[in-house]
């Protein structure tokens, strides 16, 4: 199974739900993610997050899911402004600084590769 | 009548603890030319703090907020460059760097003002090394903000700039009183058990208090209810460390 499948199995399903009705996941992540829940399954039919319990889901998920959902646009403006300061309320770590990089870059209109600190 | 008039601060919307004390370090750090440290946990309100400071102190200040993407090069420019201003000399980074530095003790020299920089936990070792030569170049007057990593960063990996602090100082969080009157300010209406349950959960943090209040507006919207213990108790999911405290 995918890295990126493995991950969006891991983290909540409302969450996972989000991220796929928004399109982070390649057609071939779709479709293995899709496999893994039997017909039927209500995953798919999760109610739709607010802005700030979708930034809330996304600081305290996995932060490989939540550094491609910010670089590929998944996140609007105002989820992002909140899970910036979401990320400062929790306990730093090189993961969240990465991710708090990769927002503040989003959020000042960059895209790309993130400069490590040294 | 018109210069005191310039020097009264405008209104703000609440002068609490964190603002009186920030405010009363700025002017002891810009009359003594001394280096302030101010610590406070996260969410307690030192943001906005710094923000009231920004618009009311009554001399020179320039307030440097700081990123994970901050750099020595970003921090020089912020100092050495006038709002708007492009640096176009060309070189090697580093050449650009010591021009920019030199031109940075310039300004202070020329005009000393006082430093603020907000969230200073976050400066990388470079950019703290850069401060102490400020300090040691142009007595330049600082206040650093942050959180309990400061200190603790300061401490133990920037001795010599630590050693230049003159006053070290540790904010408490608010008061049940004081987190009420923010909230209020902040223009949320809160029962007395949703306030009580607030309290018990996040402390004097009215920024966490915040982030669990707008989850708990959107899970009652979402039912078409008004916010209450329940919602509250819902947001408690988005929030593992919390939850733990409850």
């Amino acid at each position: 199974m995918r890295d990126m499948v493995l991950r969006a199995l891991r983290i909540r399903p409302e969450l996972a739900t989000m991220l796929l009705r928004r399109g982070l996941f390649t057609p071939e992540e779709r479709a293995e993610f899709l496999e893994s829940f039997p017909k039927g399954s209500k995953v798919f039919s999760a109610p739709t997050l607010g802005p700030v319990q979708f930034a809330t889901l996304l600081a305290q998920g996995d932060t490989h899911l939540a550094a491609r959902a910010v670089l590929r646009n998944a996140v609007r403006p105002n989820e992002l402004q909140w899970l910036y300061r979401l990320l400062r309320f929790q306990k730093p770590s090189e993961k969240r600084d990465e991710l708090t990089r990769v927002v503040e870059r989003a959020l000042e209109g960059r895209k790309g590769n993130v400069r490590k600190s040294s | 009548m018109s210069e005191n008039l310039a020097e009264t601060p405008p209104p703000a919307a609440l002068v609490n603890s964190v603002v009186k004390n920030l405010c009363a370090l700025a002017a002891r750090a810009w009359s003594k030319r001394w280096i302030i440290t101010f610590t406070a946990p996260t969410g307690v309100g030192k943001t906005t703090a710094v923000d009231y400071a920004e618009r009311t102190l009554g001399f020179d200040h320039q307030v440097i907020r700081c990123k994970q993407i901050t750099t020595r090069y970003t921090l020089l420019q912020a100092l050495a460059l006038a709002p708007g201003e492009k640096w176009n000399t060309h070189g090697r980074n580093w050449m650009r760097a010591a021009d920019l530095y030199d031109r940075a003790v310039e300004r202070i020299r020329q005009r000393p003002y006082l430093l603020i920089i907000d969230e200073s936990d976050r400066l990388r070792l470079d950019c703290f090394e850069i401060l102490r030569d400020f300090w040691d170049e142009a007595k330049l007057p600082m206040l650093l903000v942050g959180n309990e990593i400061l200190t603790e960063k300061l401490n133990r990996q920037h001795e010599r700039l630590f050693r230049r602090i003159r006053v070290r100082f540790e904010q408490r969080p608010l008061r049940e009183a004081d987190l009420r009157k923010v909230l209020e300010v902040m223009s949320y209406t809160i029962a007395d058990d949703e306030f009580a349950f607030l309290w018990k959960l996040v402390g004097g943090s009215p920024g966490f208090a915040e982030a669990l209040l707008e989850n708990a507006n959107e899970i009652a919207a979402s039912q078409g209810a008004k916010r209450g213990i329940e919602a509250l108790e819902g947001a408690l999911r988005f929030f593992p460390t919390l939850r733990a405290a409850a």
